[in-house]
């Protein structure tokens, strides 16, 4: 239940009254399934980013990794895989917000984003299962956490390294993150417009091609 | 900076926590740093030369500062004993998610010591601690073992992360490593054999506590330029997509494999020198660690219709095996099938067992019988079951295995120390010298590559603290010839990429040994640095984050200085069970055995290697002659309690 320090990370506090028009969420988070490996490193900075003393506890990060084995995908046909289970950000207000009995959402004007109030939160848990995608989670001394968009510039994103084998066609690939914070759902589309596409080359290859090492004696 | 160190005694039965002080990070960094100085402490009470399958030994597990902090740069456990196949100082490094879990228990450090009466296993739920009956877990391998201890505790207050060992462990065979969630192998040095020594067969681990940042946002802000760094780096990719096993060309060309127990040095067969198998499962699968921005690893699962051999291992599925997987298979027992390579990492990680030391076992009885010197019913006597002894054929050699672990016949108990002592005790039992075919470094470890043209990497084999091995001193500036490197390394001087001149190659080994001691010190993955050694320094880069975790703000001169004093005291414990010299040297066919092929023939170590070992020397501050320390460098390190130690001994120049 301490909650005060971590606004120095953490921007927004303004609340918007309970019966004002709230607009949802434009910019959302977005997880590319069976593309994570489990770094866990998203997980770390949630939880250090929204920490009220400077530790890093990952089981009060507001993401988690969770092991999908029984979801094979394209790019996945053994069904190994790891997916990063986070908010979906719901239209405003969103179920979670909704069940609430003590109003303990409130909205960040940056982002919209709907966050606990934890002063006024009374531990319920009503929105766990309220959620219904299973991403409000509860911390070992019972608080409740729900992602907040770090106030617009979310730590996560920032924290999960680009992935050469994405989109892998013939000897292109595309670089891309596993979690995006986009205004565009439609990954397809996206992947069309943005790719900085490479030429593919191995380590040793690339070395060589810089000139730092010599295949010659 | 404050750690929390856990010493548990196997025989008494007690667990007690203790504070790791802040002078002790000032002085010892952290990870293998630390532990070190508690091996070091503990042999300050106990006898050095103990049997090192005895109650006497220590086994100590720790994690450096760095691990779990969103460094990004992987994380790496250490254990650290005194190794029983080498008699000397020993250590090994794993990843997996056990050491990041090990974080949120609260103890960073594990101290191990004194023999329980049963088999037993620890269990480490946040800062409680019980030594359990482990009767049901003993005869299981790791893979098992793991999977029994997970259910056994479930995922309350965290998920289970075990470190385990397999039958080999139990059966005291000295090249047995310990496992790090069935996956990740820390195998060098025979870990396994200290804990099965020690009737203890696994540790689980479940935390759910906080770990300490000095600076969070420092921290932030430092992985953040980290994540960029790595995400703007070509060479990242490709090591992304093929891990060490973008090695496997690379190597061809240079004629640096280890073929037919170096016989050769280059792969044979057309599919083992391609990576078409290792594309169609190069990826997707979580990371060896966690807090990692590389992800080198990948996972396999065998459909049956890669090769004939394949359908032998249908369903199979393990993590792809790595570049000294691929050595150790493909080259020092020639197998050229992809499957059957991927089959030998599963093995040999099932059963805990150092790939390393045991396939150069393997070649060596291999090359003796292609080369007639040993007969069928030699054979058929050390095995006392059908064996062909063939290269490549992989039945057999699965049979060579088991017979080590299980140390069911002459060969599995002869063998259980790895290729040297195996080799002393086959050439003492036929009357005849086969040292020729041994293939070993210092302390009788063995590694799987082609050294004879390098001569820093032929330095690493003879001098590295745990016994022949390129981890201690990763020689990137010579095997790939980066003239860029040495110049940053060596103030504008080249001779260090230049493999024809004697030149710094032994500084070259000193430099970067100390380097790695830091890694290794802070509980971070070698790879992000490899892949950048220039841009991410040790001394520089990773120091301003372990500044930023720990508070303890070091010049990177200063750093360097605390690198050079880790390795001091590794040196100093090797001292002190009686290593010199005349220790530090490699095998015969190393040394006077010209290579025949790759694009560097005709050479032997001989021709470098005592001039370089006595540049090593120089560099390091140490006597030529005799290979000890000095006073004079031991003061400067403020190792002096070191040098008292060393000069009670005997041991000290």
């Amino acid at each position: 239940m301490s909650s005060a320090p971590q606004k120095e990370l953490v921007t927004g506090s303004i609340r918007y009254a309970p019966d004002a028009e709230v607009p949802n969420v434009d910019h959302k988070l977005f997880a590319l399934r069976n593309q994570c490996t489990e770094c866990n490193v998203c997980e770390i900075a949630c939880a250090l980013v929204h920490s009220p003393d400077g530790t890093i506890n990952p089981q009060l990060s507001r993401l988690r990794i969770e092991h999908a084995p029984e979801k094979p995908s394209k790019v996945s046909p053994h069904g190994i895989g790891f997916i990063a289970e986070i908010c979906h950000h719901c239209g405003n207000p969103p179920p979670c917000a909704e069940v609430c009995p003590t109003d303990a959402f409130y909205y960040d004007p940056n982002t919209q984003a709907a966050v606990i109030e934890q002063d006024n939160c009374i531990q319920c848990m009503e929105c766990v299962p309220g959620c219904p995608f299973d991403v409000v989670f509860v911390a070992p001394q019972g608080e409740l956490l729900k992602c907040d968009l770090c106030g617009g510039d979310p730590v996560c994103v920032k924290a999960c390294a680009a992935r050469p084998e994405m989109l892998n066609e013939g000897k292109q690939y595309v670089r891309l993150p596993v979690l995006f914070y986009e205004t565009q759902p439609d990954f397809n589309q996206t992947s069309k417009q943005k790719p900085e596409l490479q030429d593919e080359v191995g380590m040793m290859q690339a070395m060589l091609e810089r000139g730092e090492i010599s295949s010659s004696a | 900076m404050e750690s929390r160190l856990l010493r548990v005694d196997l025989t008494t039965g007690e667990c007690n926590s203790e504070v790791i002080p802040h002078s002790v990070f000032e002085r010892w960094i952290g990870g293998s740093g630390i532990n070190n100085w508690i091996m070091w402490e503990h042999f300050l009470t106990h006898d050095v030369n103990c049997d090192p399958r005895g109650p006497d030994n220590i086994f100590v597990f720790g994690v450096g500062p760095l691990a779990g902090t969103g460094a990004g740069s992987g994380i790496k456990g250490r254990i650290t004993f005194k190794s029983p196949c080498y008699n000397m100082f020993g250590d090994s490094a794993g990843g997996g998610k056990f050491p990041y879990m090990v974080r949120f228990s609260g103890f960073e450090y594990i101290a191990i010591t004194g023999k329980a009466p049963k088999p037993c296993y620890l269990h480490i739920s946040n800062q409680e601690v019980s030594i359990l009956d482990a009767a049901h877990l003993w005869g299981k391998n790791t893979a098992e073992t793991h999977a029994l201890l997970q259910e056994e505790h479930g995922t309350y207050p965290s998920k289970t992360h075990t470190l385990t060992v397999s039958q080999a462990g139990e059966n005291g065979v000295g090249i047995a490593g310990v496992v790090s969630d069935a996956l990740r192998i820390h195998a060098r040095c025979g870990g396994g054999a200290v804990m099965g020594s020690k009737n203890l067969k696994a540790i689980a681990v479940q935390g759910s506590g906080g770990l300490p940042v000095t600076r969070p946002k420092d921290m932030l802000a430092w992985s953040d330029d980290f994540r960029k760094k790595i995400d703007s780096n070509e060479a990242v990719y490709g090591f992304k997509r093929r891990g060490t096993l973008g090695a496997v060309e690379m190597y061809q060309h240079i004629g640096s494999h280890f073929w037919r127990n170096n016989q050769g040095n280059m792969f044979r067969g057309d599919e083992i020198r391609s990576d078409n198998w290792v594309k169609k499962y190069h990826k997707y699968s979580e990371v060896c660690s966690s807090d990692c921005f590389i992800a080198c690893d990948a996972k396999y699962k065998i459909d049956g219709t890669e090769s004939e051999a394949a359908q032998k291992y249908v369903g199979e599925t393990f993590r792809r095996p790595e570049y000294l997987t691929t050595g150790s298979a493909a080259g020092a027992l020639d197998v050229r099938d992809w499957a059957e390579v991927a089959h030998w990492g599963k093995l040999t990680n099932d059963y805990g067992i150092d790939n390393q030391d045991l396939s150069c076992s393997i070649s060596f009885l291999m090359e003796l019988k292609q080369r007639d010197l040993i007969s069928d019913r030699d054979v058929a006597e050390l095995f006392g079951h059908e064996q062909s002894l063939e290269w490549g054929n992989m039945e057999d050699i699965e049979a060579c295995v088991e017979d080590v672990v299980f140390q069911r016949n002459a060969f599995g108990v002869m063998f259980r120390d790895g290729p040297y002592h195996g080799a002393l005790k086959y050439s003492a039992m036929m009357g005849k010298n086969f040292m020729k075919y041994a293939m070993y470094g210092k302390g009788g470890a063995s590694f799987t590559e082609e050294m004879r043209p390098f001569p820093t990497w032929m330095n690493n084999m003879a001098v590295a603290s745990r016994g022949a091995d390129h981890l201690k001193g990763i020689g990137l500036i010579e095997k790939f010839q980066r003239k860029d490197l040495s110049k940053i390394y060596f103030d504008g001087r080249i001779e260090a990429a230049d493999l024809s001149t004697t030149e710094l190659k032994g500084a070259c080994t000193a430099v970067v040994e100390n380097q790695v001691a830091l890694l290794n010190s802070y509980g971070v993955c070698m790879f992000h640095w490899m892949l950048d050694p220039a841009g991410y320094t040790p001394q520089d880069y990773y120091g301003k984050a372990y500044g930023a975790v720990t508070g303890i703000d070091r010049t990177p001169k200063e750093l360097m200085h605390d690198g050079e004093r880790i390795c001091n005291l590794e040196k100093a414990f090797n001292s002190r069970v009686g290593m010199r010299r005349e220790h530090d040297t490699v095998c015969e066919r190393w040394m006077w055995e010209p290579t025949e092929e790759g694009i560097y023939p005709g050479k032997v170590a001989a021709d470098m290697f005592e001039t370089v070992l006595s540049d090593y020397y120089e560099w390091r501050g140490w006597d030529k002659a005799s290979g000890l320390q000095t006073r004079a460098k031991l003061t400067e390190l403020g190792l002096d309690d070191v040098a008292d130690v060393l000069e009670a001994d005997g041991a000290l120049a």
